[in-house]
């Protein structure tokens, strides 16, 4: 029995038959893929999670590649892709993934899948009310399936696949079901949307959600260097300037332009450039209303659209007031944004370290997930990581997870759900400073948590003797990973 | 958003009928009488003014010198309260006399000089585990209903309000529910041994506060002003793991002791030199364990906490002796009581109203426990969670201030607040570049505004904002009328 993919909550799945071109050459040209999955053990992270998988949709793309949401095909051991009208399970390979846009480029090796499709070509953003179709393998049936529906609105919103990340949407009212996810959305014959995300049915009805073709495009041009860098952000924060004092302590004109940088992230690409309590009055020419919108191509969008166009190395340029005097500047994206603990996280490995049966684990959305932690404190670090600049002290934070009861550890279950500040005196600020903290040989190893007055501490001598024993009951293979590295791609 | 403020005490379970004996005995009778309160407690979501008041029934015992013990949570906030003959019904208006929140105790005296005369007091005397108490009600009629339990438990436990802990009672009986149970008199041959405070219907478990903890309270009302039960200013923490031990230096030569983890500024600890780090050996010449406990000769193993909470008073010294870097020595803590107003994030604020100001619109208050618990019985998950967290480190996280945390609650929508509506649950921590150390700090900064604008900046975005000076003071009557505020602020 196959599970097909959809994002929960805003479940995934769209599809809609085009209202003319050729059906037949679009229906060759859409895939099912298959997915076998095994998801990370943050648990017990030296072992493999469980298996899993589903099935979704995808399409021909380029002349030989298929495109489809990165959630299909996230965390794959094993893929396969079936076209209507071939018995043949093709086995495929993910080339480029992109998880901040839901969007992944997948490579048949077989070129007799190619044989009989055309690539799909990529058309604009549909208008409001007129009608798209939904291609795709969902629910309810073996061969695929066309629906139909109309362009509700275009706005931006969260893409539930990693979370944090918000872009372009187009909200459809098709019918989408699970194992649509990856489908294309035509109209006249071309592509415009990815169905991605909808809701479940007892949230909201007949509202489906599809990337848009600019988001299409941009992870299309950005892996053209046969590397996908990332999605550039500004990681500033605005302040509309609708208020009449606002405006004269800020020197603005009665015209309803410009809005106050409220925040400036210093690892963002504005650090250092951008202050609180700049006005921004234009973005690349744009000018910035006092609300924060801008006109783009005659749509009216916020001005972090503009942002979402750029690739690494681009730069952007601001007019800004600063001190009531105009000053122009340009900011070069030179890096994607740093600290994405609170995005969901896939093909990765927990990292851990694993010393004396204390497991220490970096916090994320994943481990957050995978324990439950009731601990405040935790919350607290976990939420205002970023808007506290909490990175700043400690680039990751890393938690005492889990104990594996030993002697040498009986007495310190009070330290459950600690975060570490420092140890013997030197402060942790990555998993990298806490393994070289571990690999010193001082008598005591004392470990400081934020927060606690009490030092956790071990000898050395008992860590030592209590090694193997802890190794071989609970089974552990390895007693650290230290980076979250990509396991390789389902092949 | 939905705030609701808890004050639910004893909730007795109705129904299940048991051991009770019916016995009227009228020399009991006559030692307990019907205490009525109305209580209204400020609305701390919009401090100008009050939620909606309503009434309590409870049982106050009879004590020498004309006066009647009841739980300070029944008289917290009232608004007027009145004595009740069992039988009869008479009633006089009655007054609260000494009230401590921390202890969960209240006094309360009439005018009337005669109304209480017929009545004969009760002694207090103490229990151990083991005794056999009888929990008291007052049926309908004025009959006496007892209830007979035995002692279980005494420890050192958190009382309601405060973090303190202090002695409680503990006996497991079921209970029937009768109209005023709130405040029951626990009583050992026609003797009060404690009040309840708390009563769980599914394990059956009252709390009482004790006999102790009651005469400490007599005993500080009898000399005003009222001072409190002192504390020692510490945080500390077991030291069991062996490991630990030696890395501390202690040997088996010195077994016990705790480890102090946090010695709280300006407090009696810090007074007498006592550091973080140092291990807490012996407290009044009594020794202390590895998990903080002492042998005491009525309660066996409880809390040292008891021995400087509850066995001593604000202002008397108590001989610490601790252990630093190998080396034992004697430090005379000065015991103080730790006033509710030195917290930076206030405990309680009971008959207290909150303070505030209204800032063009901007409703700013001083962060306090009592705001926070208006989210009701889950409010450490409902509540804003910097300011949870706040109120939980408030002790490392504020040592060198502010001595309040001044936050905007919300916006009153006016034409001096547009774009502003949205905000909520923002620290301020400066006004026209004044840092605030609490509201009070509000009128000063106020006259500071530069060209015209008042500048407000806080700790998170959108970092500042600005209000028209001369438009916030032209427009402070009509805006009190259009939301009817009686005032706009209260900063005493």
């Amino acid at each position: 029995m196959i599970r097909r993919i959809w994002q929960i909550a805003l479940a995934v799945s769209l599809l809609a038959v085009a209202a003319h071109a050729q059906p037949n050459e679009i229906r060759k040209s859409v895939a099912r893929i298959t997915n076998t999955a095994q998801e990370p053990n943050y648990r017990v992270p030296w072992l493999a999670g469980p298996l899993g998988g589903g099935s979704g949709t995808g399409w021909v793309v380029g002349h030989d590649r298929l495109l489809t949401n990165a959630h299909v095909v996230s965390n794959a051991r094993f893929l396969t892709v079936e076209k209507e009208n071939d018995p043949k399970k093709y086995i495929a390979t993910v080339e480029h993934i992109a998880h901040d846009c839901d969007l992944a480029l997948l490579k048949v090796d077989d070129p007799t899948f190619f044989k009989d499709t055309k690539p799909l070509p990529l058309g604009g953003i549909p208008e409001l009310e007129s009608t798209v179709a939904v291609f795709g393998y969902p629910i309810g049936g073996e061969r695929l399936s066309v629906t139909q529906g109309v362009v509700s609105r275009i706005d931006f919103r969260v893409y539930t696949h990693s979370v944090v990340d918000s872009h372009l949407t187009i909200q459809i009212d098709a019918a989408i079901n699970p194992g649509n996810s990856g489908g294309p959305v035509i109209q006249e014959g071309k592509v415009v949307g990815v169905a991605f995300q909808g809701f479940s049915g007892d949230v909201a009805q007949n509202v489906g959600y599809m990337i848009p073709t600019p988001v299409i495009q941009h992870f299309l041009d950005d892996i053209k260097d046969g590397h996908y860098d990332r999605y550039m952000d500004l990681s500033i924060g605005i302040q509309n300037t609708l208020n009449p004092a606002m405006r004269k302590a800020l020197g603005l004109k009665d015209d309803d332009r410009g809005v106050m940088v409220s925040s400036v992230q210093s690892a963002g690409v504005c650090g250092g450039h951008l202050q609180v309590g700049d006005v921004l009055l234009a973005i690349d020419g744009h000018e910035i209303a006092s609300d924060g919108m801008v006109e783009l191509e005659g749509e009216r969008v916020l001005m972090s659209e503009v942002a979402e166009r750029k690739f690494l190395g681009d730069s952007v340029k601001f007019s800004v007031l600063r001190d009531k005097q105009p000053m122009e500047m340009s900011i070069k994206f030179d890096r994607a944004w740093p600290y994405t603990m609170q995005a969901s996280a896939y093909d990765t490995q927990p990292p851990y370290v694993l010393f004396a049966g204390l497991l220490f684990q970096p916090l994320s959305r994943n481990l957050l997930g995978a324990y439950q932690f009731g601990n405040e404190r935790i919350h607290y670090f976990y939420d205002f990581f970023i808007s506290k600049e909490l990175y700043k002290e400690h680039p990751q934070l890393l938690v005492l997870s889990a104990i594996l009861p030993d002697p040498l550890n009986t007495y310190l279950n009070e330290f459950r759900e600690g975060i570490v500040e420092e140890i013997n005196g030197k402060k942790i600020g990555t998993i990298k400073d806490m393994a070289a903290a571990f690999s010193e040989k001082p008598d005591f190893y004392v470990i400081k948590f934020i927060g606690k007055g009490r030092p956790l501490v071990l000898e050395r001598s008992a860590v030592e003797a209590a090694r193997a024993r802890i190794k071989a009951r609970y089974n552990v293979s390895e007693e650290q990973n230290l980076e979250s590295t990509e396991t390789s791609p389902a092949s | 958003m939905r705030r609701i403020l808890l004050s639910a005490l004893l909730l007795f379970s109705a129904l299940s009928p048991l051991f009770a004996d019916d016995e009227a005995k009228p020399d009991k009778v006559l030692s307990i009488i019907r205490v009525n309160v109305t209580n209204q407690p400020w609305d701390f979501a919009r401090p100008w003014g009050k939620r909606p008041p309503y009434s309590r029934r409870a049982l106050g015992t009879v004590i020498a010198g004309n006066r009647v013990l009841v739980t300070a949570e029944l008289v917290a906030n009232a608004n007027y309260v009145e004595f009740e003959t069992p039988e009869g019904g008479q009633k006089v208006p009655a007054m609260v006399d000494v009230v401590d929140y921390e202890a969960n105790l209240a006094l309360l005296k009439t005018d009337d000089p005669d109304f209480l005369k017929p009545i004969k007091p009760l002694e207090i005397t103490t229990a151990t585990v083991g005794d056999n108490l009888s929990v008291l009600q007052l049926e309908a009629t004025g009959n006496l209903l007892t209830t007979h339990a035995t002692m279980t438990t005494a420890e050192v436990t958190r009382y309601p309000l405060n973090e303190l802990p202090l002695l409680i009672y503990r006996l497991t009986t079921p209970l029937q529910f009768r109209d005023s149970s709130f405040t029951l008199p626990v009583v050992k041959d026609d003797k009060l041994v404690g009040l309840m405070m708390r009563y769980d219907n599914t394990t059956n478990n009252a709390d009482l506060i004790p006999a102790p903890v009651i005469q400490h309270f007599l005993t500080d009302a009898a000399k005003p002003p009222y001072r409190g039960f002192p504390r020692s200013g510490i945080a500390s923490d077991q030291t069991r793991d062996p490991q630990f031990r030696r890395y501390i230096g202690l040997t088996a030569a010195t077994p016990g002791g705790v480890y102090v983890t946090e010695v709280f500024k300006d407090g009696p600890a810090e007074k007498a030199g006592i550091q973080s780090g140092d291990v807490l050996l012996r407290v009044d010449g009594q020794a202390v364990d590895q998990d903080g406990n002492y042998k005491d000769p009525d309660y066996g193993k409880i809390s040292v906490t008891h021995l400087f909470s509850t066995k001593h008073f604000d202002g008397e010294k108590v001989k610490f002796t601790v252990f630093r870097k190998g080396e034992t020595m004697n430090l005379d803590v000065p015991l103080a009581h730790r006033s509710v107003e030195s917290y930076v994030v206030e405990p309680y604020v009971i008959d207290r109203p909150p303070k505030f100001y209204v800032l063009g619109g901007l409703v700013l208050e001083e962060l306090s426990r009592q705001y926070l618990k208006e989210y009701g019985n889950d409010w450490m998950k409902k509540a804003p969670e910097e300011f949870i967290y706040y109120d939980q480190q408030q002790d490392n996280l504020f040592r060198d201030g502010p001595k309040k945390i001044v936050f905007l609650n919300r916006v009153l929508p006016s034409d001096l607040t547009v774009g502003y509506e949205d905000l909520t649950h923002l620290v301020v921590t400066k006004i026209n570049g004044v840092p605030l150390q609490s509201l009070a700090d509000i009128p000063a900064a106020l006259a500071k505004a530069t060209d015209g604008v008042h500048k407000i900046e806080f700790d998170s975005e959108p970092s500042v904002i600005y209000l028209d000076a001369a438009q916030v003071t032209a427009e402070e009557r009509s805006f009190m009328q259009k939301y009817r505020l009686p005032t706009l602020q209260r900063l005493q």
